[in-house]
C-alpha cells in the first residue's frame, strides 16, 4: 500500500514529471512572453505630431462672444465674456467630431451623434457624457493670447480660474 | 471524324508535357466526373458526390459561395489598387484621385473594389441567416458556426479599415468616431470606465489603435497593414477552416438522391460566379465609388454618416455611452452570435428553411417558425432591429444628427432644442433591477413544492404576482421620477426646477409633455388622477406581458438548465433592453437611467 501510494506520488511529480512540466512552462511562458512583447512593439515611444500650444493674436482684437477664427486651423474656440478670455477645444467630448456654433440657439451641436452643448460647454442634450474642454489660456510676453491644448480641464469650478481663465476687462 | 483534316489536339495530348500537367482526360465519363474533383487541388475542396437537395438553389442560394467569389474578386483588385497608391496623408488622396481620373481603368477597379466590399457584406449578412433559417448550425455544426461569426466580424473589419485609406473626410471621421470608441473601452481606454490607473491617452487602446494621440500617418500605414495584410490573412486562415469544415462535419441536407458534383455543383457555382461579376461590372460602371473632400481635423462634414452598415452602430451611439454602443454591445452581440449553437438545444428544423406561419398569441396574430418558433423570432427580431438602426441612421437623421423624416428637406438653420435630463440613480436602479428580475422563471420543482403547500392554484398566482408585481415597479419607476424629482441641472443649465417641468415644455419628450399638457388644461386633481391610473395601466400590460411569456420561461427553464437559460434570458432582455432605452430616449427625453460621472458609468 505505502510503495503504491509513493510510486503513484512519483508518478505525478516525479522527475520525469518535473522536467517535462517545467520544459512546457519555459515553452509557454516564452511564446506567450514574446506576443505580449510585440503588442508593445505596436506603442511609439516618439511622436512626431504638431505643438499644441499656438498664439492667437491681441486679446483686444476680439468681440464679445464666441470667436470661430481658429476653428479651422487650430481646432478651438475662443471666448471673451465681459469678464474675460476662455477657450475651447472644438472636438465633441463624445467621439471626438467637431462640433459648430449655432448663435440663434445658443448652442454648440455636434454632426455626428447629435451632442448640444451651451455656451460653458455643459451637456444638454445629446449623447456626450462631460462637458467640451477648456484649454490653458494666458497672455505671452509680446501681449498676444497663448492657447496651450495640451492642459485641458472641463469640471464647472477649476476650469473657472486659474489657468483655465484669463480675466481681461479692457474695451 | 475520319473525313476532317488531323488535328492538332490528339497528338500535343500525347506529349509529356501535357500528360505531367493533366492527370486524366476530359471524356465525360463517371470516372473523369469523380477524377476532374479530386484530382484539381482547387475543386477538391468539393465532394465528388452530394445530395440533390443540398444543391438545390433556393436551400442555399449560393450565399457562402457568392461570398467567397466577392472575396476573391476584393483580393485581385485590391493587389491592382495597391500598384498605384502610397498610404501617407501627403500622398494617398492624391493617389485616390490620380487613380479616378489619369489611370486607365482605375476608376473601374476602384469602384469594382468598393462595390464588391459592399456586396459582401450583404451576402455574408444574408448568408448567416440563411444558415439560421435552415437550421444548419446544429450539431455537428456547432464550431463552424462560431468561425463564420469570426470570418463577419473580419468582414466588417476589413470594410472598415479600408475606408481610411482614400484619406476623405467619409474616412477621417469614420476612423475618429471608431478609435475614440477605443479610447472608451472599459478599464483599458483612457476615457472608459473604471479606467486603470496607469492609463493614459499615450498608452490607451485608442493610442495603441492609431498609433498616436491624433489621427495621422501612423495611423494611415497601420490600418494600411491591417487591411492589405494583417487581416486578409488571418481571414483566410480562418476561411480555410470554414470551408474545409463545412465538408468534415456533413451537410445539412443529406437526404435524397445523390449527383455528381462535376457538372452538377461545379456548373452551379461557375454561373454565379459570372452573374456576380455581370453585376459587378454594371453596377461599377455606372455608379462611382464616393469620394468626399481631402480629410481636414478640423472641420467635420454636417451631418457626418458612417458607410451603411455601420449605421446602425452609429444610431445605437446616439442613446447609449460610448463604452456601451461601441464596445459592450458589439461584444455582447458577437459573444452571443457565438453562443447561438450552444443554447440552442432544440433539435428540430435542420436541413430546410423554417416553415412560418401565423399563430394567435392572447389577441395579437404572430409570424413564427412552426418547429422552432423562439429561436427564429427572436433571431429574426434581432436581425430586423439592426437593419431598422440602419434604416434611421440612413434615412431620419439630417444635420446635426437631429430626426428629420425621409420626406423632410434638412436645414441647418432649423431650430431644434433638444433637452434630455436623468432620472435619479435610485429610481433608475430600481428600474433596471426590476426589468431583468422579469426574467426569472419559477422552475417546475417550485411549482410543484407550491401546489403541494397551498393548493393547486398557487403557482399560478405567484406567477401573476410576481410579474404583475414587477411591471407595476417598472411603470412606477419611471414615472414617478418623472413627475417628482427636482432637475439636478436648476439653476445652472436649466430653467426649471423641476423633471416634470423641464422635460413637459421640452418638444422631444412627447410622452412627458402630453402629461404636462394633461395638468396644465385638467388641473391637478384630474390631471394627476389620470396620470396615476395610466401608470397603473401601464404596469398592468407590462405585467400581463410578462405573464404571456412566463410559460414559456418556464418550459425553457426546465429544458436548458441554469446556465443556458440565464444565457438565453441575459440575452434576450439585453436586446429588448436596447429597445426599451431607445424608446426612453425618443418618448421621455430620459438620457440616463444610472449615472456615476466619477467612474465615466452612465447607463
Amino acid at each position: 500500500m505505502q510503495a503504491d501510494l509513493w510510486r503513484r506520488l512519483d508518478e505525478r511529480f516525479g522527475r520525469r514529471q518535473f522536467l517535462l512540466k517545467s520544459g512546457w512552462a519555459c515553452f509557454w511562458i516564452f511564446l506567450g512572453g514574446w506576443l505580449l512583447s510585440n503588442l508593445r512593439y505596436l506603442f511609439p515611444n516618439v511622436l512626431y505630431e504638431p505643438t499644441l500650444l499656438f498664439k492667437a493674436g491681441k486679446p483686444a482684437d476680439y468681440p464679445l462672444g464666441i470667436s470661430e477664427k481658429w476653428k479651422k486651423t487650430q481646432r478651438a474656440w475662443i471666448i471673451r465674456t465681459d469678464q474675460g478670455f476662455y477657450c475651447f477645444w472644438a472636438r465633441c467630448t463624445h467621439l471626438g467630431c467637431t462640433p459648430n456654433w449655432f448663435d440663434a440657439e445658443n448652442r454648440f451641436k455636434c454632426p455626428c451623434h447629435g451632442s448640444n452643448f451651451n455656451r460653458s460647454g455643459d451637456v444638454i442634450a445629446g449623447p456626450a457624457p462631460k462637458p467640451l474642454w477648456r484649454c490653458a489660456i494666458k497672455l505671452a510676453d509680446d501681449g498676444q493670447l497663448l492657447v496651450d491644448k495640451a492642459r485641458l480641464e472641463n469640471r464647472p469650478g477649476p476650469r473657472e480660474q486659474g489657468d483655465f481663465f484669463l480675466p481681461y476687462t479692457r474695451a | 471524324m475520319a473525313d476532317k483534316a488531323p488535328s492538332l489536339t490528339p497528338s500535343v495530348k500525347k506529349t509529356k508535357i501535357w500528360k505531367s500537367v493533366f492527370r486524366h482526360d476530359f471524356a465525360d465519363t463517371p470516372r473523369t466526373r469523380l477524377q476532374r474533383i479530386f484530382g484539381n487541388v482547387f475543386l477538391h475542396l468539393h465532394p465528388v458526390r452530394i445530395a440533390k437537395d443540398a444543391i438545390r438553389v433556393t436551400y442555399t442560394w449560393g450565399l457562402g459561395g457568392i461570398s467567397f467569389y466577392l472575396f476573391l474578386v476584393l483580393t485581385v483588385t485590391g493587389i491592382l489598387l495597391m500598384f498605384y497608391y502610397r498610404p501617407a496623408s501627403s500622398l494617398a488622396y492624391q493617389d485616390i484621385k490620380d487613380l479616378s481620373f489619369a489611370v486607365t481603368l482605375g476608376q473601374l477597379l476602384r469602384n469594382m473594389h468598393r462595390w464588391a466590399a459592399h456586396l459582401m457584406v450583404v451576402t455574408v449578412i444574408f448568408h448567416m441567416l440563411r444558415v439560421f433559417l435552415t437550421g444548419a448550425y446544429k450539431p455537428p455544426r456547432e464550431y463552424n458556426w462560431v468561425v463564420g461569426v469570426l470570418l463577419l466580424v473580419m468582414t466588417l473589419f476589413l470594410s472598415y479599415t479600408g475606408y481610411l485609406l482614400p484619406w476623405d473626410q467619409l474616412a477621417l471621421w469614420a476612423v475618429t468616431v471608431g478609435a475614440q470608441m477605443a479610447a472608451n473601452s472599459p478599464m483599458l481606454g483612457n476615457e472608459g470606465p473604471f479606467r486603470l490607473p496607469f492609463i493614459t491617452t499615450t498608452n490607451d487602446a485608442r493610442f495603441g489603435l492609431i498609433g498616436g494621440t491624433m489621427i495621422g500617418d501612423a495611423t494611415l500605414i497601420r490600418f494600411y497593414v491591417l487591411h492589405c495584410i494583417a487581416v486578409p490573412f488571418i481571414f483566410s486562415v480562418f476561411l480555410c477552416v470554414h470551408l474545409w469544415r463545412v465538408r468534415k462535419d456533413s451537410f445539412s441536407k443529406q437526404t435524397g438522391e445523390k449527383v455528381d458534383v462535376w457538372p452538377h455543383l461545379v456548373s452551379r457555382e461557375f454561373l454565379a460566379a459570372i452573374l456576380v461579376t455581370v453585376i459587378l461590372f454594371v453596377w461599377s460602371m455606372v455608379l462611382n465609388a464616393p469620394l468626399e473632400a481631402q480629410a481636414n481635423l478640423n472641420v467635420t462634414p454636417n451631418p457626418s454618416k458612417a458607410p451603411w452598415y455601420f449605421l446602425g452602430l452609429q444610431e445605437l451611439l446616439v442613446y447609449f455611452d460610448p463604452w456601451i454602443a461601441g464596445v459592450a454591445l458589439p461584444t455582447i452581440i458577437i459573444i452571443g452570435l457565438m453562443a447561438i449553437p450552444y443554447v440552442d438545444t432544440n433539435p428540430k428544423g435542420v436541413g430546410s428553411w423554417a416553415k412560418m406561419r401565423w399563430r394567435r398569441v392572447g389577441p395579437i396574430p404572430v409570424w413564427s417558425a412552426e418547429e422552432r418558433p423562439f429561436a427564429v423570432s427572436v433571431f429574426l427580431l434581432g436581425i430586423t432591429m439592426w437593419f431598422v438602426l440602419i434604416f434611421i441612421g440612413t434615412y431620419c437623421r439630417g444635420p446635426n444628427w437631429e430626426w428629420y423624416w425621409p420626406w423632410e428637406a434638412w436645414s441647418h438653420r432649423r431650430i431644434a432644442k433638444m433637452t434630455l435630463k436623468n432620472i435619479p440613480n435610485l429610481w433608475g436602479s430600481l428600474l433596471v433591477g426590476s426589468y431583468f428580475l422579469l426574467g426569472s422563471p419559477i422552475p417546475q420543482k417550485v411549482k410543484a413544492m407550491l401546489s403541494a403547500k397551498a393548493g393547486p392554484r398557487a403557482p399560478a398566482l405567484a406567477s401573476a404576482a410576481l410579474h404583475v408585481g414587477l411591471g407595476l415597479l417598472i411603470s412606477a419607476a419611471l414615472f414617478v421620477p418623472l413627475l417628482i424629482s427636482p432637475d439636478a441641472d436648476y439653476p445652472s443649465r436649466s430653467r426649471y426646477t423641476t423633471l416634470f417641468e423641464a422635460l413637459g415644455r421640452c418638444r422631444n419628450a412627447p410622452v412627458v409633455s402630453t402629461m404636462y399638457a394633461l395638468v396644465q388644461q385638467l388641473g391637478p386633481a384630474t390631471g394627476y388622477a389620470l396620470i396615476a391610473v395610466m401608470i397603473g395601466l401601464v404596469g398592468l400590460l407590462l405585467g400581463w406581458a410578462g405573464m404571456r411569456f412566463a410559460k414559456l420561461k418556464d418550459r425553457l427553464y426546465d429544458e436548458l438548465g441554469l446556465i443556458k437559460y440565464s444565457v438565453v434570458i441575459s440575452l434576450l432582455l439585453m436586446m429588448m433592453g436596447v429597445l426599451g432605452k431607445i424608446v426612453l430616449r425618443l418618448a421621455f427625453g430620459i438620457k440616463y437611467l444610472i449615472s456615476l460621472p466619477m467612474f465615466n458609468f452612465n447607463i
